[in-house]
């Protein structure tokens, strides 16, 4: 073989494997149009027995237990705020979690939240929610926070508000716990549902955690809790207005113009409140805060 | 006592390192980099955990591949390459060359394990946090890795004194995942109601070695405080088994016929 040729052979294995590489990747892609190697083969979870899982790890249940972890957090994230999903397979995968590593916290604080959104955001699944934080609870009594957590479970969701109180207490018994536990307790046991028991809780959520979908969910409540304690304020005021002229007002500026307001409030979004014909204020249709209503009685607990 | 077992630990730890056995590290760097790097993407308020967990986990994945695969070859391979007859005809005895293999790769092994350590304790200064005492656990989990590995390293040896290098891997494995399971096989004991069949199981539980004794990555990776009673009681047991283990190699290996 020539000398010429022989140097020129690095160079032609240089430009040849990235071409062969390039042509490989389009292949595969080609395969995986024809084929549903897809997002459908990724929905499914191939073990669903949690002690199976367990055994198969051969002691390395620690590694295994954050790769499932991580596994259901990019499940719920791919899944959060689309139309027409489901979240089936989040409870097996926090399920699954958990009996690997009984002490991976976030699996219960974080899970706990993803099972028990409502709506698009979430399983709306609080039964298991509950459930998964008080398995997080047996595991972990010394953790404050899960109690902190059922707590908010039960006041949120489902406005269970002994069973609130009770979790909140049994947090605050713990000694490394915030006063906030103890007063949270009480607030809850002698009120029920109140906006600044509301608006604590979810402040207390939204400092306490570092993923973005809880804390965007966080601060998108605690601006509806800031608009629907406007709007009591407002509907006070109007009541005022009305003593005072015989009708209720058609904008805030008006109960600004009689002196009632000092200025004409907006809501989070920055958009001025509407006022309805019966008195009652309302959010602009433009704005994106979103209320959530608190029941005026609690519902009966067993 | 005989100095030649240190001498063949040294050649054996020399040969190791020239077969280029240490360059699992560099998988080992590489892959501890993109750990550290990725796992804060992909993960919530666990970085930390995550590179626990995984450095540990590798380390010992690594250790044990090593320790069985080279070990099943170690008496194999000086008998194939008909070096092991040079030395036998030298003042070296059978047990002090078997005790000197087993030691040099327990020393490639430790060496390779402190250098994987050096990795993992770089990846969790790279996420961010600066070491503080429960972090000891870790040391800790990883002196118990060594201590698994000096089992498994025990038990390769021994099935290789009378088997090929292939049946003695299958055996090891056996042994390891068995020892792994050996609460379980116990546990099924008790659940039958033959009493043979339990007397058996109970018999096995303490027969093969327990390595689930030996797992303290869980514990480690939560910074929980692992009791130096547990410490002692681990160093023990992992002694009194390798010494048993390698009396019985030295016993089988004195006997075997080398021709």
């Amino acid at each position: 073989m020539s000398s010429y040729s022989q140097t020129r052979r690095p160079w032609a294995i240089l430009a040849g494997v990235p071409l062969l590489f390039g042509a490989i990747g389009l292949l595969q892609s080609r395969i995986d149009a024809h084929t549903r190697t897809g997002s459908e083969e990724r929905d499914e979870l191939l073990l669903r027995s949690d002690m199976l899982v367990k055994k198969l790890s051969l002691g390395y249940d620690p590694l295994l237990a954050d790769i499932y972890w991580t596994r259901a957090v990019q499940y719920y994230g791919a899944r959060v705020g689309i139309p027409g999903t489901n979240f089936d397979l989040l409870w097996p995968l926090l399920d699954i979690t958990t009996t690997l590593d009984p002490k991976l916290l976030v699996a219960y604080r974080f899970g706990s939240i993803f099972l028990s959104e409502p709506d698009l955001a979430g399983a709306g699944r609080t039964d298991l929610a509950i459930e998964l934080v008080k398995r997080g609870i047996a595991a972990n009594p010394d953790e404050w926070r899960l109690d902190g957590d059922l707590g908010f479970l039960y006041y949120w969701r489902l406005k269970d508000y002994p069973h609130a109180a009770a979790a909140y207490l049994e947090a605050s018994k713990n000694p490394q716990a915030p006063p906030m536990m103890k007063m949270m307790a009480a607030r809850i046991a002698a009120k029920g549902g109140s906006l600044e028991t509301s608006r604590l809780i979810w402040s207390e959520l939204y400092e306490s955690t570092k993923d973005p979908t809880i804390r965007q969910n966080a601060r998108k409540q605690l601006k509806g809790l800031k608009a629907q304690e406007d709007e009591t304020n407002l509907d006070a005021v109007c009541d005022q207005y009305r003593q005072r002229f015989g009708r209720y007002p058609s904008t805030t500026r008006e109960m600004r113009d009689a002196g009632l307001l000092n200025g004409i409030p907006v809501d989070p979004d920055g958009y001025p409140y509407v006022i309805g014909a019966d008195g009652k204020s309302n959010l602009d249709p433009r704005s994106t805060v979103v209320i959530t209503p608190l029941p005026k009685t609690p519902p009966e607990t067993n | 006592m005989s100095a030649m077992p240190a001498v063949v630990a040294i050649n054996t730890f020399r040969e190791a390192v020239r077969d280029r056995v240490l360059y699992n590290l560099v998988f080992f760097a590489l892959m501890m980099i993109g750990a550290a790097i990725l796992v804060g993407e992909i993960s919530i308020g666990i970085e930390r955990l995550v590179i626990i967990n995984l450095g540990l986990s590798a380390i010992s994945i690594f250790g044990l591949v090593m320790a069985v695969f080279i070990g099943v070859g170690l008496v194999y391979k000086e008998i194939e390459k008909r070096t092991l007859y040079s030395l036998l005809s030298k003042p070296v005895r059978r047990w002090e060359f078997l005790v000197g293999k087993y030691w040099g790769l327990l020393l490639t092994l430790a060496v390779n394990t402190s250098l994987m350590t050096v990795g993992l304790a770089a990846a969790l200064y790279y996420v961010g946090r600066p070491f503080v005492r429960a972090d000891a656990s870790i040391l800790v989990a990883v002196y118990f890795i060594v201590l698994e590995l000096a089992l498994v390293t025990a038990l390769a040896l021994f099935f290789s004194c009378f088997s090929t290098p292939m049946l003695s891997t299958l055996f090891t494995l056996g042994i390891y995942v068995t020892g792994i399971f050996s609460s379980d096989i116990r546990e099924f004991g008790n659940l039958t109601h033959d009493p043979w069949l339990k007397t058996a199981t109970q018999i096995l539980y303490y027969l093969i070695p327990n390595f689930h004794n030996f797992n303290a990555i869980a514990a480690a990776g939560h910074g929980e405080r692992i009791p130096a009673w547990l410490i002692g009681q681990n160093t023990l047991y992992a002694l009194l088994y390798v010494t048993l283990l390698l009396v019985a190699s030295s016993a089988v290996f004195s006997r075997s016929n080398l021709k």
